[in-house]
């Protein structure tokens, strides 16, 4: 069992700095997902954990030794490449066994270890193959594979399903999920995917442009995002969000905008400007007396057990509503639309998170 | 005004279609008829035709001129001249008691050249994959001014072989620039071109230093064609640089390095123009090889004995040797495409 601690590691290459002091636990045996869009840094950071990448400053801590020093090969961590990295002259038994030989491990040792895990992938049919002779998802499975036959201290996964195709990655989704159960290491996934994030990870790295934007348990991050970001990165179709203004009437604060005015149920300043954020499972479609809103239907996407209608307001902001069930709306139809009180999230300026005075 | 822009296109569209329909339709006056009479199926063979003349012009018709004068005896050019005398030049050359001693041979001087040829050709090659590696290897790394050293290797690649040969004479010669900085060190004198062991060590490494560029080249795309992801996995491995060489690397470059292989034994048990020029064969028959042999007897030998049906003969044997060479390279680069197609 394996913690990895990561102290405000900083990674610039020549000028450019493309992490800015991250700070991150990997508690042992958990499954920790690096998550965040194209060139947020996810991939450096896991190489930077594996050894392929030296950091500028910082400290790394495995097991608590500092191993920002210690070459790769040397830190006992495996890693499962986006593009299965396998040796392709190499029979996959021979790719599995190849860590092994580095260790000078007795034959026998090696035929067990490989042949157990190849029945653990179930791949024990394939061994005297080349990896070219396998599809897409069996050399994935080598490549995990070859991770496993080394016990290492942690498993690095570098996008590991994106080469795979929809259906193919669901399936290896809850095999990964299963894997984990099954050997309980401690893995460290990284992926663009906030599906595949949010199905696998006990903990979820957000990282954006080099900085971790959040940290948390999937649905804690999905809940109680910290800022714009992660509420508009975590969640698929994305949070919906609008520009607001506080405005006081009576003995209440308002959120107001030119086709909006619902009650702020957030200490908020008044005449400030906020952005509202409601995810698109948050609003319901209403009669027009209960309604926070009215929108024009741009298009619908039946997807048979549920619909999500792309609806345009009066204050130019598009809003997108999912309810279950089958509609029957066409492109222009009219909607009264009401917001679930204790879903709105509401970020200042910065977009950083509101959260209520408790 | 966008019409006005169409009209302009379409006036040059005419204009410069006019010359090219002028020309279809002249094509079209000879290719109708001869359509015609072919049928459209043959079309492709007559289209083939005026390669196919300068081919044989060129190659086929002097392979044919080659094969008549080795079966011809007699000092003649012209064949009406010469006397057919069948295998006589062939049993000529073959005439040997024991063909490892070139001095049992009747003709010892060819005798010389195959032992000189098979003797650079096994040292010129083998040296040539070890050091186009080496210098491939070094020039794939992030050294500095890489750019550079990639094209100072391929230079010498570019150069005439008579430059080159003329240049290494300058450098090798006893009074040459080599010896003059040994001299100047303190050194005593080498015989780089006189001394026949130095003669052809000199020889192999001039030819290895003329064409090594265009291997390393070979070699070098081999190295880039290797993901960089195998040597982070291997890393991750915890393979040491020897092995990850050797188990990785060297493999998945065997494919370049047999090209490497074949094409410069083709090349090698080819050779004339920069060893001809370097040592001119000697001292004696030292770094005399094959091509040089025919050369002599065809074309250069004194007086009344160039031998041309010799000469000829001569060659329609290299000419064997070379066509199993690349037969054995067809045969390999094919076996590797069905190997490709297998996936």
């Amino acid at each position: 069992m394996t913690e990895i601690v990561l102290k405000n590691i900083f990674k610039s290459y020549d000028q450019t700095e493309v992490i800015h002091g991250v700070d991150l636990k990997v508690e042992s045996g958990k499954f920790l997902v690096l998550v965040g869009p194209s060139g947020c840094g996810k991939s450096t950071l896991l190489r930077i954990i594996a050894g392929l990448e030296r950091i500028t400053s910082g400290e790394i801590l495995i097991e608590g030794n500092e191993v920002s020093n210690i070459p790769a090969s040397e830190r006992g961590l495996a890693m499962v490449f986006q593009s299965y990295a396998l040796y392709p002259h190499m029979s996959v038994y021979k790719n599995m066994a190849f860590s092994l030989e580095n260790l000078k491990i007795d034959k026998k040792t090696i035929e067990e270890k490989v042949n157990s895990a190849a029945k653990l992938l179930q791949i024990e049919d394939y061994l005297q193959r080349k990896p070219k002779a396998l599809s897409g998802g069996q050399r994935q499975r080598v490549a995990i594979g070859r991770a496993i036959v080394r016990d290492p201290k942690a498993f690095l996964f570098d996008e590991p399903l994106s080469n795979l195709d929809a259906e193919l990655r669901v399936t290896m989704r809850k095999e990964l999920s299963a894997l984990h159960e099954k050997i309980g290491g401690t893995m460290i996934y990284v992926t663009h995917d906030q599906v595949e994030a949010m199905t696998l990870a006990d903990q979820i790295v957000v990282l954006n442009e080099g900085y971790v934007a959040q940290a948390g348990a999937p649905l804690d991050l999905y809940n109680n995002p910290n800022d714009t970001f992660v509420a508009g990165f975590i969640g698929s179709p994305k949070m919906n969000f609008m520009n607001v203004k506080s405005i006081k009437k009576d003995d209440e604060i308002n959120l107001k905008s030119e086709s909006l005015n619902i009650k702020s149920s957030v200490d908020v300043e008044v005449n400030t400007d906020y952005t509202l954020g409601i995810r698109p499972e948050h609003i319901y479609i209403c009669e027009k007396n209960d309604s926070d809103l009215e929108a024009t239907v741009d298009y619908s996407e039946q997807l048979g057990s549920e619909t999500y209608f792309y609806c345009n307001t009066h204050d130019a902001s598009q809003l997108i509503v999912h309810q279950t069930g089958q509609y029957k709306v066409a492109k222009g139809d009219k909607l009264f639309l009401r917001f679930d009180r204790s879903s709105i999230h509401l970020f200042g300026v910065d977009g950083k998170a509101i959260k209520n005075k408790s | 005004m966008k019409n006005i822009r169409i009209n302009i296109k379409n006036f040059f569209i005419r204009v410069f279609n006019i010359p090219f329909a002028f020309l279809m339709h002249a094509i079209d006056i000879i290719m109708w008829p001869i359509q015609k009479i072919v049928g459209v199926r043959n079309m492709p063979y007559i289209f083939l035709l005026p390669n196919l003349f300068f081919f044989g012009l060129f190659v086929i018709v002097p392979l044919g001129v080659n094969v008549a004068f080795s079966v011809t005896g007699g000092d003649e050019l012209l064949f009406a001249n010469r006397e057919f005398s069948g295998a006589k030049h062939y049993n000529y050359l073959f005439d040997c008691e024991n063909y490892l001693n070139a001095n049992t041979c009747t003709e010892d001087f060819f005798w010389r050249g195959v032992h000189n040829t098979i003797f650079f050709v096994i040292f010129q090659v083998g040296l040539m994959i070890f050091f186009s590696l080496l210098t491939a290897v070094i020039l794939n790394k992030k050294i500095i001014g890489r750019g550079f050293f990639r094209s100072v290797f391929f230079f010498p690649v570019l150069l005439s072989p008579v430059v080159v040969g003329l240049i290494w004479q300058w450098i090798l010669l006893k009074n040459g620039i080599l010896n003059a900085f040994i001299e100047a060190n303190g050194g005593d004198k080498f015989s780089f071109l006189t001394d026949p062991g130095w003669a052809m060590t000199s020889s192999i490494f001039v030819s290895i230093w003329a064409h090594m560029g265009f291997y390393t080249l070979i070699v070098l795309a081999g190295l880039q064609a290797i993901p960089p992801n195998l040597y982070e996995a291997a890393e991750m491995d915890g393979t040491s640089r020897e092995r990850t060489f050797f188990r990785i690397t060297l493999p998945l470059l065997m494919p370049n390095l047999l090209v490497v292989f074949i094409l410069a034994s083709i090349k090698g048990v080819q050779t004339f123009d920069e060893i001809y020029v370097l040592t001119g064969g000697g001292p004696g028959t030292s770094t005399s090889l094959i091509v040089q042999y025919i050369f002599t007897t065809g074309f250069a030998s004194s007086g009344s004995v160039q031998n041309f049906g010799l000469a000829a003969a001569a060659s329609m044997v290299l000419g064997v040797v070379l066509l199993l060479l690349t037969l054995i390279q067809l045969y390999l680069s094919r076996s590797r495409e069905n190997k490709h197609q297998e996936i």
